[in-house]
């Protein structure tokens, strides 16, 4: 009886368009929302010895791979540009967070990482230029040429990475409240709470852009370019601002990896050509054009693996280079698997899924 | 599954005023004239010299036979092509060379001979981007949403609902529109153009494909149209049934040039027109 509708009526406008229409499902989200604001951080703090495992391994992958999905579901699932510069535009974000932590040793580590966002977002629309001339494959193959050269760059130029011998960039220690979140020291809690703050503000950034004029001027690009552009919606706004908020949100990501989930990194290791692959089997999975799906993705690509070796390794026994086989084997065949039995995502799943509980136990 | 809104008026159409694109042009009066128009593709002539107007608040029909010109025609109205020879006038004024994106926002707005909806959107996000042109608040306040951004895009949303009742499509509101059947989506497709509230719209034959009843329909809306916004309408159509009933002019075209123009009755006792209607040779 979770899930009912009846008697759920909308007289206004505002209340039809929310984000969560039924109030079942209203309680649930901010049910869902109380549990990882104050029970999670608070089991944390209370289990310090068994709380690094879950935050590094679990929490904060989890949480910044959102990000970074939500960031490039905007450009490919909203707008419809293929990007294979995830890994590239995640670089950008990380290296301004390190050359702004260390530039400026005062600044909030927040602002840090929103700035870091900001100039990925520069840097995001200046590759998105040639979407303007060029689409679809060969704009992926474009985006793939960001990718290299960024990485390129931030290895060739050693003033991005402060010129230290190792070619590795650190996160200084940072503090929120004289709570450390960066650097060694930081209480797994204080980064999980502080990637899951920035991960639900900026979530609810992307729900509303995505669903007021900018969104809409995004999808009608997606789906039909010359009847936008003949609505009015121009090509040169819509692409670029696309190119400029995922970026953003690329970036963002890219620097909370580096800041506080990694702590330090390298870059040809961190943010190579497999993370933009990574990144877009998430949205793919998660669901083209769904923020739900990004959370999704997000969780399946991260999370799944981990539950399989925890499975095979820790459930059955296996020696763990056996295990590691099968759970890429496992995992390659269950992509296959949901892009042919659902090729809109994980996100359409769940769709599927509420029409029938708003039907069940009477479908007819 | 759509939960009753309070403005399911059924009369709502009379209550809702189109205000946008308020010009000083009296009704009957040139609103578009096109003179001595030629538009080539490399060494194909799409056009050859062809002028005509089009006048405020009537129906005009452009007919012909296929490959006369006519969608290339529309596409030269609204900016999508550019001709080599020959200007535009639109509300007294001459037209330079412009993109389409900059006739929409002076009110120009159609509809296109192959369904082009956004088909992975809801009805109610297709006839809302309708109104793109006329939205103004920019992206920082999109991304905090309730305030300004919301406020304006309840305000539109109104709008649209009025023309979704004007439509008689309530109950597809949130059904995205591939899975909608033809007629609908011709049907949706008009309310699209309708929402930029145009001063001039053009239908690429709305009624292609439609049987009997759906054509009845889409007549009936566009003489609503017409008659309830003032709305002057230049269109498309190959049932030359539905063209001499609805139109007050029509001009026709044949390989790219102008065989007639004028009231219906006329232009159908044209010879030439017969002719190019029967494939008389014509030498």
């Amino acid at each position: 009886m979770l899930y009912r509708e009846a008697g759920d009526f909308k007289s206004t406008y505002a209340a039809d368009q929310q984000t969560f229409p039924i109030r079942s499902e209203r309680m649930l989200f901010w049910m869902a929302m109380a549990v990882a604001f104050i029970a999670m951080p608070l089991l944390l703090g209370a289990y310090p010895e068994g709380s690094t495992y879950w935050v590094k391994a679990i929490l904060l992958p989890f949480l910044v791979w959102s990000m970074i999905a939500l960031g490039l579901n905007i450009l490919t699932g909203y707008c419809g540009q293929v990007s294979l510069g995830t890994g590239g535009f995640m670089a950008v974000g990380a290296f301004a967070c390190y050359k702004l932590m260390t530039a400026f040793p005062d600044l909030n580590i927040v602002i840090c990482i929103v700035l870091s966002g900001a100039v990925t977002a520069g840097v995001g629309v200046l590759f998105g230029l040639p979407s303007l001339r060029i689409k679809g494959f060969y704009l992926a193959v474009a985006t793939l040429a960001a990718q290299f050269f960024l990485v390129w760059m931030f290895n060739k130029f050693a003033w991005f990475y402060n010129y230290s011998a190792s070619g590795q960039i650190t996160a200084p220690e940072r503090t929120i409240l004289g709570i450390a979140v960066t650097g060694p020291n930081s209480a797994p809690w204080a980064t999980y709470l502080l990637a899951l703050t920035l991960l639900f503000a900026f979530a609810w950034v992307a729900r509303n852009l995505t669903r007021g004029r900018i969104g809409r001027s995004w999808m009608a690009m997606r789906d039909m370019d010359i009847a936008a552009e003949i609505m009015g919606v121009s090509p040169l706004q819509a692409k670029l601002s696309a190119f400029a908020v995922s970026s953003f949100y690329i970036g963002m990501g890219g620097a909370m990896f580096f800041s506080i989930y990694l702590g330090a990194a390298e870059v040809t290791e961190a943010f190579g050509i497999d993370k933009s692959f990574d990144a877009l089997f998430m949205v793919i999975i998660g669901g083209l054009g769904s923020i739900l799906g990004a959370f999704l993705g997000a969780g399946f690509i991260v999370l799944f693996p981990i539950f399989l070796t925890v499975v095979m390794r820790d459930g059955l026994g296996w020696p763990t280079a056996t295990v590691e086989h099968f759970q890429i084997m496992i995992v390659g065949g269950l992509i296959i698997f949901l892009l042919i039995v659902e090729p809109h995502g994980l996100a359409q799943l769940w769709r599927l899924t509420k029409e029938k509980l708003r039907l069940w136990p009477f479908p007819y | 599954m759509n939960a009753p809104l309070k403005t399911a008026d059924l009369r709502a159409s009379e209550r809702f005023q189109m205000t946008a694109h308020q010009d000083g042009i009296a009704k009957g009066e040139t609103l578009l004239a096109v003179e001595n128009v030629s538009l080539s593709f490399g060494g194909v002539k799409a056009i050859t010299n062809i002028s005509f107007d089009i006048r405020k608040g009537e129906i005009r029909a452009i007919i012909g036979p296929n490959g006369a010109g006519k969608t290339s025609m529309l596409n030269v109205i609204n900016g999508f092509y550019h001709p080599q020879e020959g200007t535009i006038t639109y509300r007294g004024e001459k037209r330079s060379q412009m993109r389409s994106t900059d006739a929409a926002r002076q009110g120009i707005a159609r509809t296109f001979q192959n369904i082009a909806l956004f088909k992975g959107m809801s009805t109610l996000d297709n006839i809302m981007t309708g109104r793109i042109t006329l939205q103004k608040r920019n992206i920082f306040w999109q991304a905090l949403w309730h305030g300004p951004a919301m406020k304006e895009d309840l305000e539109h949303r109104e709008a649209v609902e009025h023309i979704i009742d004007f439509l008689e499509i309530q109950h597809i509101r949130k059904t995205p529109v591939g899975r909608l059947p033809y007629g609908l989506q011709k049907r949706v497709e008009l309310g699209r153009a309708l929402a930029a509230e145009p001063a001039l719209l053009l239908l690429d034959e709305p009624m292609a494909g439609m049987n009997l009843e759906e054509k009845e329909d889409m007549s009936r809306f566009i003489l609503d149209v017409n008659d309830q916004f003032g709305t002057t309408i230049a269109l498309i159509e190959h049932d030359m049934g539905v063209v001499m009933d609805i139109s007050d002019r029509v001009v026709v075209l044949d390989y790219g040039r102008k065989i007639g123009d004028g009231p219906p009755d006329e232009v159908s006792q044209n010879q030439d027109v017969i002719d190019a209607y029967l494939g008389v040779s014509h030498d």
